[in-house]
């Protein structure tokens, strides 16, 4: 089965935990094992906002998850990078696991999210999806729900053009 | 084995020059500052810790006084810069992986 991971950053903004397991249940809708890798109190807002984990059933500790991760361990990472750390972040999860790999940009104040998703874009061949959002989480959700759509029917290309090639040879 | 978690948890032998300031600042205060600057990887295991940043990761290291600065990212908090001794044989590991 493959494996994605969330990174979640600080749960400052209120529309990242919503997200979150709105993503998981995407992921997992789309076939994915899903891990939710955040700090403990992101933890514990995903903990009390689906209590009997119909949507999230791995979460790891943000830290002892990268003191452990290597490349290879999961076949996708979706970051939600609203923060300079989250860049610092997703850019050394990037680095490590060397998959495929979006990044969730936002932020309210429209300079900051474009300086992080500049940084992102400099530092990474990660997928960007980026929304001016704070309180309301719908801007990003439409426009995750479209990022995950193109990688969709890009791994469905791709799986087709392999097939051609093992029929062809 | 050194540990930098641990050890910024227990001792109070550590210098701390910059804190909840952006990554960029931080390199950049290193580059500035430390007599000898190497570049790492992010993720790269520093004195037991990955580090965390935007590459190349700087690196400060002192001989003089036996210290090394790092950048020191929580999620929360942003990016802080550190100062630590640490023995030669860590300092040495740190050149030894430097890009």
């Amino acid at each position: 089965m493959k494996k994605a991971i969330i990174l979640l950053g600080c749960p400052e903004s209120p529309s990242q935990t919503p997200l979150a397991v709105y993503a998981a249940y995407k992921l997992t809708d789309m076939g994915y094992q899903v891990s939710v890798a955040s700090t403990p109190s992101a933890k514990k807002l995903v903990e009390v906002s689906d209590p009997e984990e119909h949507y999230v059933q791995n979460k790891i500790d943000i830290e002892s998850c990268l003191d452990e991760l290597n490349q290879g361990d999961y076949d996708f990472l979706l970051g939600f990078v609203a923060k300079d750390a989250a860049v610092s972040y997703f850019v050394t999860f990037y680095h490590i696991l060397q998959t495929k790999s979006l990044a969730l940009v936002f932020h309210r104040d429209r300079e900051k999210m474009e300086y992080f998703e500049n940084t992102v874009k400099e530092n990474t061949e990660a997928d960007i999806t980026s929304a001016r959002a704070y309180h309301n989480p719908t801007p990003l959700r439409v426009r995750l729900d479209r990022a995950l759509e193109k990688m969709e029917k890009s791994d469905k290309r791709n799986q087709e053009n392999k097939k051609d090639k093992t029929e062809d040879s | 084995m050194f540990c930098l978690d641990i050890y910024l948890q227990e001792s109070e032998d550590y210098e701390i020059h910059m804190t909840r300031a952006g990554f960029k600042d931080c390199a950049r205060f290193i580059e500035d500052n430390a007599p000898e600057v190497v570049h790492v990887k992010p993720g790269e295991k520093i004195v037991g810790a990955r580090i965390i940043g935007v590459p190349p990761v700087p690196i400060g290291i002192n001989e003089e006084k036996g210290t090394i600065m790092i950048p020191y990212t929580k999620p929360c908090y942003g990016t802080a810069t550190v100062e630590i001794p640490v023995p030669p044989e860590e300092r040495e590991k740190i050149r030894a992986v430097k890009i």
